[in-house]
């Protein structure tokens, strides 16, 4: 079973993830700010992490920066309510994007996508 | 004793007095008057004071020295009547010019009236004239502009032609700017662009002229010590008069006159009365060339504040759209959440609830309506987004290859095969990357009516002189002409905001940026649509 990291500012948001993404078969766990994120990523290992770009008072994007240097083995899908950061130079560090809808399976897709690249980049010894 | 004059009748008859002329008539009854005015320089008054003189009388030789004294004291009185009206003419005349030269700021307009005042006979009657004037920038002394015939047979034919017009100072200086002042120049050009003088050069009799501030009187130019053989030569006169143009200090030029065709001699009168004249051309001269910079000054000036205007506006327009933007972003975060809540829960639930639950048709609802909304938010960020492009170079190809992959799914998902022609060589278009990559998965990813035909999309790039043209043919839809042209207006009657706005919204976002979006439809081809995009930067204005 993949662990997923959920990190969203809406608590919402992060249930209906959390309930939609276990229905699939992940273990989720769900983190509301960049703090939380980072003490759940020193509790455990992930898989794949699902990141927020607008935290409140924090940036996503500077969570983001933060997982690929020190955890790089770590995909990252951001998921945001803009599309805009879709085309900037900063998000494409990550592995996906996707913007926020109630209809949940371009995300679903993304990650089964992200997981089977990271399996496959694992079989092949990268 | 019998007298030869009239002198003591008291009235003659009109053919009694040899002096007395047409006009003398109120002379022949006033013996006082007649005797001044006419007795004493008559020949027979001249015999009748001889024969006084020869009667011994003891008052004839007074008489004598008193006629004499009065002859000379009239003839000096005369003379200063002379004087003075030709003084007169002169400060008419320069009055006239004064006038003219201080209600001008042209250039063209100043030069043209001092060197005709110079030259015309009811001025200074000089026969040629040339204009030197001094170019800071090289520092030196530049022939600029000249007046004057070549010849006898052109003298003649201009001086007839002044006499015929009989025209003022001013009419002849505005004839000659109007009709002459081009001509004048490409006649002298042979021997003005010869006339260029360092002001380093401080032996060169013009830069002594300039230097000294007074005019000088060349003559025997030819063997003058301080002219040099070759200026005198191409002068071609022996004698020339050269005044200095100074304004307050300043040097402005020197002017060159002549009498190369009538070879009449300057006199001192001739050099102190153009010395007179220079003082006023000097200043207006001066005045003009500043009201010339002065002008080309405003006109920076009035451009920058122009500049400055436009800048402000785009400023303005700029903090519009940054509070546009933190509007949009609120309304993304605000909005956006909520709705994928409420359209995320609600699809949980549709999935758990059964066919046969009367509830499921109002949870497909709520699914339904979120979705929509969703639809108008994409669409409105989208155009906020579009109201400020941030334009660079970028490579077309790859542009295209990026939104062709990321809607591969879509159309797949559609039956749709898709081919990419790639055109070679293509130089970077100067577009906002975002937007029209944006604009470019709108356009595959519309979901027209389908005609039923062959299911494929064709994209294909080129080059079309300054522009990249992007062509991206779907075979599998047609619209009517009619409804092609709807498609691309925005808010025209057959649209609605989530529902097909998508297309509108790119030719509005694309025309922004000044990129072309036609399309064309028939049933044969289905739909074309041709993207033109940039080049270069568009030319500032």
């Amino acid at each position: 079973m993949s662990r997923l990291l959920v990190v969203d500012d809406e608590a919402n948001i992060r249930l209906l993830y959390a309930e939609e993404l276990s229905e699939d078969g992940y273990e989720v766990v769900t983190a509301a700010g960049t703090a939380e994120a980072v003490e759940k990523l020193q509790e455990g290992i992930f898989d794949l992490a699902v990141l927020d770009i607008k935290l409140k008072n924090e940036s996503g994007i500077d969570l983001l920066q933060k997982l690929v240097k020190e955890r790089h083995d770590m995909p990252v899908i951001l998921c945001s309510a803009f599309s805009c950061y879709k085309d900037d130079f900063s998000a494409w560090l990550a592995d996906g994007y996707v913007v926020k809808s109630g209809d949940l399976s371009e995300l679903k897709q993304e990650i089964s996508r992200v997981l089977s690249k990271k399996a496959q980049r694992h079989n092949t010894g990268q | 004793m019998d007298w030869e004059c009239c002198w003591n009748r008291d009235a003659v008859s009109s053919g009694e007095c040899p002096n007395l002329r047409e006009g003398d008539e109120d002379l022949l009854e006033f013996p006082q008057r007649r005797v001044l005015e006419k007795c004493c320089d008559c020949p027979n008054f001249r015999h009748d004071l001889e024969r006084f003189e020869a009667s011994g009388h003891p008052l004839a030789t007074v008489f004598s020295l008193i006629h004499s004294e009065y002859r000379r004291q009239k003839i000096h009185i005369q003379s200063l009547i002379s004087f003075l009206d030709n003084k007169s003419l002169e400060i008419r005349f320069l009055h006239e010019l004064g006038s003219v030269l201080q209600s001008s700021v042209d250039l063209e307009e100043v030069l043209s009236v001092a060197l005709t005042a110079i030259t015309a006979g009811q001025g200074f009657g000089m026969n040629r004239a040339f204009l030197l004037m001094l170019n800071h920038d090289l520092d030196q002394l530049q022939g600029y502009l000249a007046i004057g015939p070549r010849n006898y047979e052109e003298a003649h034919q201009v001086w007839d032609e002044i006499a015929h017009n009989d025209m003022d100072l001013q009419t002849l200086a505005q004839s000659f700017r109007a009709n002459k002042l081009t001509a004048e120049r490409a006649k002298f050009h042979d021997i003005l662009e010869q006339i260029s003088v360092p002001l380093s050069n401080t032996s060169h009799i013009l830069v002594k002229a300039l230097d000294g501030q007074q005019p000088l009187l060349i003559e025997n130019a030819f063997h003058h010590p301080d002219v040099d053989p070759g200026f005198a030569v191409l002068l071609g006169v022996d004698t020339f008069l050269l005044m200095p143009l100074v304004s307050r200090n300043r040097r402005i030029g020197v002017i060159i006159a002549d009498n190369c065709i009538t070879r009449r001699r300057i006199s001192e009168e001739d050099m102190q009365s153009l010395e007179t004249f220079t003082f006023p051309v000097a200043f207006a001269i001066e005045r003009a060339s500043l009201y010339e910079r002065v002008q080309v000054e405003l006109n920076r000036v009035t451009e920058a504040h122009n500049k400055l205007k436009v800048q402000q506006e785009l400023i303005v327009k700029m903090e519009k759209m940054a509070l546009v933007g933190r509007i949009t972003s609120s309304i993304a975060h605000s909005v956006r959440n909520p709705l994928m809540i409420i359209g995320g829960f609600a699809r949980s639930m549709l999935r758990s609830t059964p066919d046969s639950d009367p509830k499921r048709n109002f949870i497909e609802s709520i699914v339904s309506e979120a979705r929509q909304l969703e639809g108008v938010l994409d669409e409105i960020l989208n155009y906020s987004d579009s109201l400020y492009p941030t334009k660079d170079f970028w490579d077309v190809n790859q542009l295209v290859e990026t939104a062709f992959r990321d809607s591969t799914d879509t159309l797949s998902a559609r039956g749709y095969s898709c081919r990419f022609s790639a055109g070679n060589g293509l130089p970077p278009a100067y577009i906002d990357f975002k937007q029209v990559s944006y604009c470019l998965r709108i356009i595959l990813q519309c979901d027209l009516n389908s005609n039923g035909h062959e299911r494929l999309m064709e994209i294909s790039t080129g080059q079309e002189n300054d522009t990249i043209v992007i062509r991206i043919q779907d075979r599998g839809h047609y619209l009517s002409q009619q409804e092609m042209e709807d498609v691309l207006v925005p808010f025209s009657s057959t649209q609605e905001m989530g529902a097909g706005f998508g297309l509108a919204l790119c030719s509005t976002m694309l025309e922004k940026q000044g990129i072309q979006l036609n399309a064309s439809t028939s049933p044969e081809e289905g739909i074309t649509f041709t993207v033109t995009l940039p080049t270069h930067k568009e030319v500032q204005q």
